[in-house]
């Protein structure tokens, strides 16, 4: 899997990854298993150890599974290889990294290792320091993706998002329109549009200042945001204009919720530095449904 | 000083400064890992008899491999050049002379445990 397939997964979460302090080890040999145990605890690591690959593949199917993975080459079942090719080819989300422990002996199999998807390769028996070296290079990739993972998050949230307000910005809010008018002319469910906008507002701005315009905006659209169900879409369209997106509603509901959104900012007064601000909205609807095709509000 | 030179049940059945070495100075450790190969590896020895003797390659290449691993991981070198040998012959699956490796193999794991032993108990 690509980094922009893991993008496009989506399967991102703004927190950190909780598989990332997490190895696993499969290793069927007792003293090795032990070994291994021993280092990642001392290095802070939680290890889940199991004894071989079937079990493996169980944990790593789990969610917030770990995030890396120690391979023993030889076990009973399904071998360290075989895990390999199973996180490659079905592994959905954060990308794993997979350390493939192999006896001395057996180096004309790394490169069949490598090339079955592993990240690195231990040979056993290892010293400590190599253990550390490979285990820290391992997690250098980790966090590295994890920066990406919020970069990407952080970029896409600016690409969608209205600076000011953090509401959705024009161009998403439109293509989320587009989106529940596929959904609703699919399933037959209705689809209310509300447009909203501040009165006079540019009486507010010309008396006291764009920084109060500003703040009232901000206000304003964490009040909208809050006043909506949780599956309605509320943007900023432009300006003092809002758009909100109410799917699947009749027009009584399409009703209910513009007055909600209307009361939502008339009927609290604004705090502001000159005192509190009296702040009013207008609000227009259109609903659209498969029985009775476009109806004004 | 190679170790195959040396009579089996001396000190040189294992290398054990070596080894204390690569688990980073940590004897507690190797402690720790001498008692699981001890309580380990009768049952690999048994295994990988009984492999032997019904001629199940497969089966000594697989007891095998986990002896030397076990053997190298603790700077037993001699013992997991043997294991590896038989390894080696199962896994080409030409087992001649196997049971004659696999008695070394004994004689070598029973010197190496009266070492491991004198570890254990200092």
């Amino acid at each position: 899997m690509t980094l922009s397939q893991i993008l496009d997964e989506r399967a991102v979460v703004s927190a950190p990854s909780p598989g990332l302090d997490t190895v696993l080890i499969a290793e069927d040999d007792p003293v090795f298993r032990h070994l291994l145990e021993s280092w990642l605890q001392r290095w802070k690591y939680r290890v889940v150890a199991v004894e071989n690959g079937l079990d493996a593949w169980k944990v790593l199917k789990q969610e917030n599974s770990p995030q890396m993975a120690i391979l023993d080459w030889m076990m009973p079942g399904m071998d360290g290889i075989e895990v390999c090719r199973r996180i490659r080819s079905n592994d959905k989300g954060r990308y794993r990294y997979v350390v493939l422990l192999t006896a001395k002996d057996e180096k004309r199999d790394v490169v069949a290792g490598l090339d079955a998807g592993a990240d690195d390769y231990l040979t056993k028996p290892f010293a400590v320091e190599e253990l550390r070296a490979r285990i820290r290079a391992g997690r250098r990739v980790l966090e590295l993706q994890e920066a990406l993972l919020h970069a990407h998050q952080a970029l896409q949230f600016e690409s969608e998002h209205d600076p000011l307000t953090s509401l959705w910005n024009r161009g998403a809010i439109f293509r989320v329109m587009e989106k529940e008018a596929q959904r609703s002319r699919r399933s037959g469910k209705s689809l209310g549009v509300v447009m909203a906008d501040l009165d006079h507002f540019k009486e507010i701005n010309d008396s006291y200042g764009h920084l109060m315009g500003d703040a009232i905006l901000k206000e304003t659209g964490g009040r909208l945001a809050a006043a909506v169900r949780s599956y309605d879409w509320v943007g900023r369209y432009g300006g003092e204009e809002f758009l909100i997106i109410v799917p699947g509603c009749d027009a009584a509901g399409l009703n209910a919720s513009a007055e909600r959104l209307r009361q939502s900012v008339s009927e609290q007064p604004f705090e502001s530095p000159v005192g509190p601000l009296s702040v009013t909205l207008s609000l227009r609807g259109d609903r659209r449904s498969r029985q009775n095709g476009d109806a004004g509000l | 000083m190679t170790q195959e030179n040396l009579p089996a049940p001396g000190r040189g059945a294992w290398n054990k400064a070596e080894t204390i070495e690569s688990l980073g100075g940590d004897e507690e450790l190797l402690r720790e890992l001498v008692e699981i190969f001890v309580d380990q590896s009768p049952k690999l020895l048994n295994k990988l008899r009984d492999a032997i003797s019904s001629f199940d390659a497969e089966g000594v290449m697989r007891a095998a491999h986990s002896i030397k691993g076990e053997l190298s991981c603790l700077g037993a070198l001699a013992a997991a050049k043997t294991a590896q040998k038989l390894e080696t012959m199962g896994g080409k699956k030409e087992m001649a002379g196997a049971s004659e490796m696999f008695t070394s193999l004994e004689r070598e794991l029973k010197a190496l445990k009266l070492s491991l032993a004198d570890f254990t108990q200092s």
